[in-house]
Order: C-alpha cells, then structure tokens, then sequence
C-alpha cells in the first residue's frame, strides 16, 4: 500500500545513512592530503627527469584539431606526436616549407624529448628547403635564392640548437650540427665543437672521435695548434690496444701527430712521438 | 540497528514488527511493502506464505535472508540476525525466476555456489553426484543453463539451495511454471525435507500444493499479515463433520442414515450427501503415472 | 580470512569465465590484435635521413608508440565496458541475490568482481603485449635487413674494418631501441593505469543506476586527470587571490580526482629516454594505495546500497 510522501525518512534507519556518509568522508578526507603530498612528489621527480611538453595552453588547443586536443589530454601525446609528423612528410613531399616548419615546431613541442623529431625536423629544414630554395627558379635573382637558402639553414640551425638543449646526450643532434657548421656553414671551429661533444656522447660512433681534429685541419688558416691539441688529446684517450684497432685508425693518428710535431718544432722532451 | 549478537530461541525464523518501506520518489509515495510483520517459525515446520501479488510475501523472505534491510522492526534466522555469515551458513534459498548465470552449465553452477558456502574437494563433487541424482539432472548438467527448461531451472535451483545442507530451506514459489509431474516430485521433496528436520518456509500461489505439504500458513494482503494458523485449524469447518463411506450408496440408505442423525440429536435438515471429487491434479497425476508405469513394464530399462 | 580469500578468488574466476564466455570481448581483443599488428603499415611511412644509420628512429618509435597506444586505447575500452556492467548485470538479472543468500559478504562479492577485471586485464594486456613484442621482432630483422641492403650496394664493405663498425653500430642502434628492456615497465605502468580506470569504474557503478552513467562518469575522471597536475598546481598556488567557486571546483579536483598524466611519463621511455625503477615503483605504489582506497570507498557505498 502506498502513504504519503512525508515519511520519505523512514524508508531506511537514519543512522545507517549517517554512518555511510561518515565512513566514505572519513576514508577520502584521510587519502586527500596524502594524495596531494605524493602527487607532488612524482611531479617534482618526473621534472627531474623531462622537460613536461607543452602545457595544453590555448594557442597550442587551437593549433590541434578537438580530436587530437583529447588525445592529448587522454594521455596519447606520443601518439598525436607521431600523427602530425606524418603532415611533416607530406609537406616535404608537397614542397610546402613554411606549413612544414610549423608542424615540426608543434612535434617538438608535445614531444621535445623525442630526439627523432629535433634530428629530422633540423635536417628537413636545414637541407632539403634550403637546397630546394637554391634551386627555386620562381626566385628573380641569385642572392634572393641564397637569402633563402640560408634562411632555412638558420632555422635548421635553430631546431638542431634547441633540441641539444633538451636532449643533451643524443650524440646525433650534436654531430648534425657540426656536420652543418662543417659542410653548409663553413664554420669548422664550430664543427670541431660539436663533432667532439658528439663523440662524448654515449652510443656514438667510433669514427666522430677524429673529425674534430680533422675539423682543424679544414680551416684555411690552418689551426696547427688546435689541431696538435686534439690529435693529442685523441691519442692519450685511445688505450694501447684501441691504437692498434683498425677502426680508430691509430696509424693515421701517429703520422698527423707526427707531422705536426714537425712543423710545430715541438721540442723533443714534449713529443708524444721523440723519435 | 539489530544487536549482532545470537539469542537463544526456540524457533528457526522470528519477526517482531517487521516493516520495510520504500520510496517511491517519481510518484511523490511511499510504498509500504511489509507492514508490521510479527512471524514465528518453529523448526521442522514446513510454512507457507499465501498472498496475491504484491502482499509482501517476496519482502518477508527477502528481509529474513538479509538481502534488503528492514525499515523497522527486527528479524531473526536461529536466533542469529539475518545478514550474518553464521545464519546464511544454516539456510538456502530458491528464487523464484532463475536468478542464475546462464553461461555455467549446472555442474559448473552447483561447483560456484558450493565453493561460497564453503563445500570444497571430494565432498563438494560428492555433494554433487547426490544433488543431481536426486532432483534428476542427469540429462542437463552439460548444457548452460540458459538452454534449460523452467522445469529444469526449478531443479537446478533446489539443488543449488542444498549444496551445503542447510537447516532452513527459503523456497519462493518453488513450483511456478513446472509442470504437474515435476510440481509433484517438488513437493515430494519438500515432504521429504520435512522428514529429514528440515525448516521449510515457501510462498506460492497454487493453493492446493500449500495445503498438501504446508503445517502452517500465513496471508498476505496489501503488505500486512491477515492470518495465521495451521492448515488443520484454519480450514476445519467447525460447524460441522465429515463422514467418508466408501461405497455408493441408494435414496433409500441416505434416508435411514439421515433418521440416524436426526435420532443422535442432529438438526437433519442441512445434512447433504454428496460424492467426492477428485481434484484435477489427483486424476493427472494417476492417469501420467499409470502410462509410465505400462511404458516401464514393456520396455524395461527405458 | 582464508575462507574469504577464497570466496572472493571464486568470484573473481566466475567474472573472468563470464568476460571470456562473453563473445564480445574476443572480438575486441581481434581488432587489437588486427590495431598492433597495422602499425607495420603506419610505420612504412617514416622519414629517411641523411644516411642509413638513424634511418629507422622514426620508424622504430612510430611502431612502439602504436603497439603500446594500442594496448592503452584497447586495454580502457575493455576495462571500463566490461566494469560498467558487472554491477548492473547483477541488479538486473538479479544473480546477486543467489549469491548474497549464500554466507558471502557483500564486500567480499565486491571484492571478488574487481579480482575478475584484474584477472581479464592481465590475460588481455598479456596476449596484446605478445602480440606487440611479435610486431617489434618483425620490425628489427625488416630494419636490420633493409640497412644490410643499404650497404650492399658497395658490395667490398665487409672488408673494410671501418664500414664495419658502422654497421655494427647501426645495427646495435636499432636492437637497442627495439630490445630495450624499459618496454616492460612501459607495459607495466599502462597495466596499472588500466587497473586504476578500473577502480574507479567499480566505485561509479555502486551507486550509478545504469551503466551508461559509469562510463560516461569513468571517462570524463580519465580525461579530467590528466589535468589534474595543472589543476593542482593552480589551487595550491593561487591562495586568496580566486573565487570560491574556482577555488572550490580546481580545490575539488585536486582532492579527489587522480593524476593520470604521471602515468604519460611511458612517452620519455617510448622514446628511448631512461625511467629509473625506482622513480616506477613510486608511481606504482602510488597507484595501489589510490586503488585500495577507492575499493574501501566501493566497499562501503555498496555495503550500504539497497539492492
């Protein structure tokens, strides 16, 4: 039978409803603080350990489409990452340079960790638009295709720059960029710089260890000094059997030693080589 | 809230004021499904719940296995408060519709449920062999039970409800939608429990299966008790007796009788003489009973 | 205690049988399978370099950022469509009554429903994570085999000690990507993320009233939390300066939302970025002891719940 709504309360013992709301607000008000505590502390160590990509400000939201914006926000930032760096294909294939520079700088900023993206996205740009900005017939004249061919390379340059920043020990960004400074820049000190921190680096290969000395050698003032230093410094990295391996050329780096402790004067007591 | 504590009492299931209430909050209502509900079930009873539907009688079982929580009152299984393990470890329930999981074939159904009261290693597969032999499942224990008959369902259903011979068996409509023969094999049982000491409470709508198993009754109407006593004394028309001859007899022995009556101080005038009826069950019963019996007889072994 | 251990790993194996018996969830497992194994044809598509070595470093991430997205995608569409309807189900067709007539308390039916997601979980991330080590295998001897094809083509290469190294250290850069040993604890933090969005699917359904509502509720948590940081950081910093009601809502989130976004940290080692254990097993017990208290939290709404 049914009775009117005003003893609504008594369908169930009002201390039994009490002592449901009491036990949940007691067991999330004890977690709550506790969250927020650890919840910090994963934070700081997670700062520690990455450089947190871009933060979903609302340039970025409007750079994304909505669904990527959730995918991003769903935790698949790797993911939307890797969509858009199809685009960055595309666009090269396209020729369309500018659309291509934008969606490498929004993959490096969901994912600067990712060192692929700095490394390709330096090297698109660097390389391929700039050379196909020097072959650009629509351009009037040479110097405006060479203002745009170095535009490119400047911001290669740049991606190559900031990626090193936030992944110091890719040994490829930094041997991309002194390949660069090498062989489009002509800066080779700069090479040298960076040809040498590369082969710091761990997982490099064997053979960046002598391209900083030979760096030197390419200046057309000929920095023998410098290029004594790094030979030098080469050889007494190297153990004695690593000299006698056929990969660090250790033969090579006797006879550059040699020659330049010749055409140095190095007195005999501070050769590597007296005799 | 009830006292957890066991309390010493004669009998196997008790209420005093039971009442549950529930809000009916689209219609601005309170419905009041059980109202003041003062029950006592002595063990070895076999009782019946008798009511349309709607009266409570689901509510008054569903309350005494601790399912739902009362709104006022108190009940008790044993003494001990319905929701606690000791008191669901000494009861079994059938529910009316198959409130089973229709991807487990009946072995896998009776190995699940035997395992939560506890029934584990040989004895649980013991347990089994005699449950199935004895509710006749022998056909269907391969099959999921979502192919399973109504009929078998109700099987399946007692079986799951003895897995762990209980003291107190909760059966809730126990032979609706089953066919006569296997109506008849369930009340046997029923009867059988009985003989065995077992507590029987069970609600149904099919009058005649109450009156033939049941001690004592209650009715149910719009959530109330209406009444309650034992079949014996409720149905026993005191205002008068009953003679059974058996033999048919003439108008002219009716009328000599009837001069009998009168000389032993009767008023004769309301004395009828009637023959007695079979009830439609009794004749199906005989009748189905009767072919098998023939079948079994010329084809052994079927 | 060891009865109810017992009780609840009896119903746990009884939801795991019901998921596995249950057609739909083998053909989500299927398109999973079908997901892992397309991004082969995802990958074809990456960018060469400058020369043959670093050729496969897009490739290479592409391929493990698609497996391991798949199994997180996938992994939170079994978990929050199976989780939603375990306790309506069980109103609905009203088996729980059998089952709370039997001497099973209600926590420990409860308990025993979440053990079986953890047990569905396990067995589905475990065949998608082999399915994803099948689709890297593949993908090392492709690389492999391709930079070999590369060198080839100075067909004297092998004699020279220099070209040599070169292929050995190529080689040794795509092994080292592909078998990087970080994979498993990759793996294992969208394990514990999908056992997170679990827990809080469970705790929704004790008192949503259809399952529709718990997923629609479970996803938005998930998405809200990963920006719980942002939003945690702003209440703690902000003070007097914001309303009450900014304070209240970014106060409301901080609290009681959680922070799914540390869970994105499977990005650096995705790309090849170390994670020590040390820094995982922080968020891992993290993730238990949020998990143990949204169970209580469960535990004692259904407890109460009127069934």
């Amino acid at each position: 039978m049914e009775i009117p709504a005003s003893h609504m309360s008594t369908c169930l013992p009002l201390s039994r409803r009490l002592r449901r709301a009491a036990l949940v607000a007691l067991l999330l008000g004890l977690w709550a603080p506790c969250k927020i505590v650890w919840e910090q502390h994963i934070a700081r160590e997670q700062d520690l350990l990455r450089y947190n990509g871009a933060p979903m400000t609302r340039q970025l939201r409007d750079e994304l489409t909505q669904g990527l914006t959730i995918g991003v926000l769903s935790g698949m930032r790797n993911i939307v990452a890797d969509f858009i760096w199809l685009q960055v294909t595309t666009e090269w294939m396209n020729n369309e340079w500018f659309r291509m520079s934008a969606y490498i700088n929004l993959c490096t900023a969901l994912q600067p960790r990712a060192p692929v993206f700095w490394d390709m996205g330096g090297w698109q740009l660097a390389w391929n638009a700039s050379i196909a900005a020097m072959l650009d017939r629509t351009q009037p004249n040479e110097l405006r295709r060479l203002k745009a061919s170095r535009f490119w390379v400047d911001r290669g340059l740049e991606i190559y720059k900031r990626g090193i920043e936030n992944n110091p020990t890719y040994w490829r960004l930094w041997s991309d960029t002194g390949m660069l400074y090498d062989q489009r820049l002509k800066d080779y000190r700069s090479a040298a710089h960076y040809y040498r921190t590369a082969s710091e680096q761990p997982n490099a290969p064997v053979y960046l260890e002598r391209f900083s000395a030979i760096m030197y050698d390419k200046l057309h003032a000929n920095d023998d000094q410098a290029a004594y230093a790094e030979w030098k410094a080469l050889w007494e990295r190297l153990t004695p059997e690593q000299r006698k391996m056929k990969i660090h050329q250790g033969d090579r780096i006797e006879s550059e030693i040699r020659r330049l402790e010749q055409k140095l004067s190095i007195p005999k007591e501070k050769r590597v080589f007296p005799n | 809230m009830e006292s957890s504590a066991p309390v010493a009492t004669p009998f196997a299931a008790e209420t005093a004021g039971l009442t549950k209430r529930y809000p009916l909050t689209w219609k601005r209502k309170v419905l009041v499904a059980l109202d003041h509900l003062d029950l006592q079930v002595r063990p070895g009873e076999v009782f019946g719940l008798l009511g349309p539907n709607g009266s409570g009688k689901s509510t008054t079982l569903k309350l005494l296995l601790g399912l739902i929580v009362p709104s006022a009152g108190e009940a008790r299984v044993f003494g001990l408060p319905p929701d606690s393990l000791e008191a669901r470890r000494r009861v079994g329930f059938l529910p009316e519709n198959p409130y089973f999981y229709g991807f487990l074939n009946g072995d896998e159904t009776l190995r699940f449920y035997g395992k939560l009261c506890g029934v584990t290693g040989p004895r649980l597969e013991r347990r089994i062999e005699e449950l199935i032999e004895l509710v006749g499942l022998q056909n269907g224990r391969e099959r999921p039970l979502r192919s399973y008959s109504k009929g078998m369902l109700q099987r399946i259903g007692l079986a799951q409800a003895l897995i762990h011979d209980p003291d107190l068996l909760f059966l809730d409509e126990p032979t609706a939608g089953v066919d006569p023969l296997g109506s008849a094999q369930i009340r046997d049982l029923i009867l059988r429990l009985k003989t065995m000491g077992k507590t029987v409470i069970f609600s149904s709508h099919l009058l005649e299966q109450v009156q033939e198993v049941a001690d004592r009754v209650a009715i149910f109407s719009l959530g109330k008790k209406v009444l309650e006593g034992s079949l014996e004394s409720l149905l026993t028309e005191n205002q008068s007796t009953q003679i059974n001859i058996p033999a048919e007899l003439s108008a002219g022995q009716q009328e000599r009788l009837r001069a009998a009556i009168a000389q032993a101080g009767v008023d004769d005038r309301d004395v009828r003489f009637t023959r007695p009826h079979l009830s439609l069950e009794q004749l199906y019963l005989r009748t189905v009973q009767a072919q098998a019996d023939l079948a079994s007889k010329n084809h052994p072994g079927k | 205690m060891i009865s109810s251990l017992y009780r609840i790993f009896t119903i746990g194996r009884n939801t795991l049988t019901e998921s596995i018996r249950q057609k739909v969830l083998n053909v989500l497992l299927i398109f999973a399978l079908v997901l892992v194994a397309s991004s082969f044809a995802f990958s074809g598509l990456g960018t060469p370099g400058l020369d043959a070595s670093g050729m496969f470093d897009a490739q290479i991430k592409f391929v493990k950022d698609a497996g391991c997205g798949a199994i997180g995608i996938f992994g939170f569409l079994i978990t929050l469509l199976s989780t939603a309807q375990l306790i309506p189900q069980e109103l609905h067709n009203r088996t729980i009554y059998t089952i709370l007539a039997k001497p099973v308390r209600r926590s420990e039916f409860l308990l025993g429903k979440f053990v079986g997601m953890v047990l569905l979980l396990t067995l589905c991330t475990a065949l998608m994570s082999l399915a994803f080590a099948a689709t890297l295998y593949w993908q090392e001897k492709q690389a492999v085999e391709q930079t070999e094809a590369v060198y080839d083509r100075d067909s004297r290469w092998k004699a020279d000690p220099g070209r040599v190294a070169d292929y050995n250290h190529d080689v040794a850069g795509i092994v080292a990507q592909i078998r990087d040993p970080q994979l498993v604890e990759a793996v294992l933090l969208i394990y514990f993320k999908l056992l997170m969005t679990t827990a809080i699917a469970l705790l929704i359904s004790t008192f949503a009233t259809s399952s529709i509502f718990t997923i629609v509720t479970t996803f938005l948590i998930y998405l809200i939390g990963h920006m719980e940081g942002t939003a945690r950081d702003f209440w703690l910093a902000s003070g007097a300066n914001s309303s009450i009601w900014q304070s209240g809502l970014v106060g409301f989130i901080s609290l009681l939302i959680p922070d799914m976004n540390s869970f994105t940290i499977v990005d650096e080692i995705l790309a090849g970025n170390k994670v020590p254990w040390t820094h995982m097993l922080n968020l891992l017990g993290y993730a238990d002891v949020y998990i143990i208290v949204l169970l209580a939290v469960s535990v004692v709404i259904f407890d109460y719940r009127e069934i």
